[in-house]
């Protein structure tokens, strides 16, 4: 009964809300589902937890699904995550066949996005209950584990594991927390910013900074040039017709599923999942010849594995408490900004809002499908938006969101600044943002899980020997480390080739 | 931290909130100095190539919109301190704020593209700043 007295018209109507914000975002190029979960985050203040998360998730969804639009008729991918969906959409728009390929697209999106939430709703409390026994060194290994996997998946391991140490030591600035066991000394602070500093930056004008202001930074040292129009551009044509799906039953269920594992990783993110799945559906398929060139089985694979990065990117932020993607991570301060912790004990502790995530979930893959399928045409117009008019606009709104997450604190506005244009910096330099933030999110749970650890057991030996999990963590860790270099030996060998 | 051995440590209560710093800051210098190694001959000829930041970019949007966001940052806390707890400081700077950047974005500006900039930098900040400090009640500069 109490689900239901939830379940009200207002928290659909945030759903819906959410999710079309979300769709016009990733329609946008150069916008994201991640830029749109910050910038509206303040909107959440007034709204309570269950109807806050109901706009957010509605983002994350629309924002996932909006990046076929622009992939499939202008060849740009809206979000990294649409990446793969370019190679057979825009051949597809150029074969007269646009309407089509969108609404493969949107169909492929809705399985991708259901499939990963019934593997959120039975993976997430299972993990939950097998994570509550572990220890301080289990969550450690676990952080350790997370940053490796991170690393492994960036386009240099090295610079990978930088930038996630990187953002681990920024996370350090301030009081050594008491609440959480610290002694309370202030570190790396500089004495005439320790007024300001004692808690640290705030995580959601770092994110804001990070993802909406260097955005913007970077589109305007390239002169905010507009994008190509829809002029020319054909929608019409051939028309889509289910039988399409015809054979690709296989095609959408593993794609849908890696698309769910790798959102399950931490950090990793939807360009993964879909080229992962393309390349899979291309080395299965009995026509590999006809990728590239329109073959709607490339925009099934793409469509399928970055929506099932949706729920997948939940698993490990609901039961463990580490968000599976940068957008994932905001949540986290939604969470934060209820006074709710995420971690192994949310999902017993909430049951409701569990629940309520859940039927937000569906609700927002649904209605997604819905106003894309009716609307695409209109959806289309979206991605000619000038952007003198937009960016502007989010650049005030990130500027509410940092101002007012800690009830008003000007030092949050310069943080968002400061962060935008370290954005920039790490952009130009090739530093990585997805394993800085992860390691920003979770670095003062690592040291306190690491100090405590030494305090309680006077041993770093006992990392290695606490318990079979642990040990398991550690083969983990070893693999991800190996993999990556093995990958990056063969990225170099295949340079020297190409060199020679 | 102090060692009794290759793996027993022992733990200063009163320093414990430089240990994890310390540990970082080791490995992030040795991670720094192993990217020099691997990466530096790249680093040095990009850099000594004069392709470098920042030619190349649009210096006027680039710079237009760090100097604009800071002078926006500047003066909202001081307009706000004029009208306390209203939200005006950010109300009132945010509107001649985005018809500077949209201005600045601009590549062809008509009589009509400045005319929806000026529409779009009154009717924006009013929407935002009702609904949040008016219905909400939430705190604005």
């Amino acid at each position: 009964m109490e689900l239901l007295s939830i379940l009200t018209p207002l928290f659909f109507g945030l759903v819906a809300a959410g999710t079309v914000i979300g769709i016009i975002f990733g329609a946008i190029p150069g916008m994201t589902a991640t830029m749109a979960v910050a910038v509206c985050l303040p909107l959440t203040y007034s709204l309570g937890l269950e109807n806050g998360l109901a706009l957010l998730l509605g983002l994350y969804v629309g924002g996932i699904s909006g990046g076929l639009v622009p992939a499939i008729l202008l060849n740009i991918p809206g979000t990294p995550s649409s990446i793969t969906t370019t190679l057979d959409g825009y051949p597809m728009t150029q074969n007269g066949e646009g309407e089509r390929a969108l609404k493969i697209g949107i169909t492929s999106s809705l399985v991708g996005g259901l499939i990963s939430l019934a593997a959120l709703y039975l993976f997430a409390p299972a993990l939950a209950d097998f994570a509550i026994k572990f220890s301080y060194i289990e969550k450690f290994l676990i952080i350790f584990f997370a940053l490796t996997v991170m690393a492994a998946l960036s386009n240099s391991l090295l610079v990978g594991i930088f930038s996630g140490f990187l953002g681990v030591f920024i996370s350090l600035i301030g009081a050594y927390d008491i609440s959480r066991g610290g002694n309370g000394e202030l570190r790396l602070v500089p004495e005439f910013l320790e007024y300001y500093l004692e808690g640290g930056f705030s995580l959601l004008p770092v994110l804001i900074g990070l993802f909406g202001l260097s955005t913007i930074l970077i589109d305007a040292e390239d002169g905010m040039k507009e994008g190509k129009g829809l002029s020319g551009v054909k929608i019409g044509g051939k028309p889509f017709k289910l039988s399409v799906f015809k054979g690709q039953i296989i095609n959408l269920i593993r794609s849908s599923s890696i698309g769910t594992f790798v959102g399950i990783l931490p950090g990793v993110g939807g360009s993964a999942a879909s080229i992962l799945a393309y390349s899979q559906e291309k080395n299965f398929s009995k026509n590999p010849e006809k990728f590239g060139k329109g073959a709607p089985a490339g925009v099934i694979a793409s469509e399928s594995a970055n929506n099932g990065l949706t729920g997948g990117a939940l698993v490990p932020l609901l039961s463990l408490g580490i968000p599976g993607d940068s957008t994932t991570a905001i949540l986290i301060g939604a969470f934060t900004l209820q006074g709710v912790q995420v971690g192994p004990l949310f999902i017993g502790n909430n049951p409701i809002t569990w629940d309520a995530m859940i039927i937000a979930m569906l609700a927002a893959n649904i209605i997604m499908f819905l106003v894309m399928v009716l609307a695409i045409r209109h959806i289309a117009k979206v991605v000619t938006v000038p952007k003198n008019i937009l960016f502007p606009i989010i650049l005030m709104m990130c500027v509410v969101g940092a101002y007012t997450i800690n009830y008003g604190v000007m030092f949050d506005v310069w943080t968002l600044l400061i962060f935008g244009l370290f954005g920039y910096l790490a952009h130009k330099i090739g530093l990585e943002i997805a394993p800085f933030i992860i390691g920003f999110i979770l670095g003062p749970s690592a040291e306190i899980y690491f100090v405590k650890s030494l305090e309680s057991f006077g041993t770093l030996s006992i990392f290695f020997t606490k318990s079979w999990i642990a040990a398991l963590l550690w083969v983990l860790i070893v693999l991800s480390i190996a993999f990556s270099v093995s990958v990056a030996r063969k990225k170099k060998r295949m340079a020297d080739n190409m060199d020679a | 931290m102090s060692f009794d051995s290759p793996f027993h440590v022992t733990v200063d209560f009163s320093t414990s909130h430089m240990i994890f710093p310390t540990i970082i800051a080791v490995i992030l210098g040795i991670l720094f100095i192993s990217i020099l190694i691997t990466r530096g001959s790249t680093i040095l000829a990009t850099v000594s190539n004069g392709n470098w930041w920042p030619a190349g970019i649009d210096h006027k949007r680039f710079f237009g919109t760090i100097a604009l966001t800071v002078i926006y940052f500047l003066a909202m806390p001081e307009v706000g301190d004029i009208f306390p707890n209203t939200g005006l400081g950010f109300y009132l700077c945010s509107i001649p704020y985005l018809f500077a950047l949209s201005t600045l974005y601009l590549h062809e500006r008509s009589r009509r593209t400045l005319m929806i900039a000026g529409v779009n930098a009154l009717i924006a900040p009013s929407v935002v700043w009702y609904i949040l400090s008016e219905l909400f009640n939430i705190s604005l500069p």
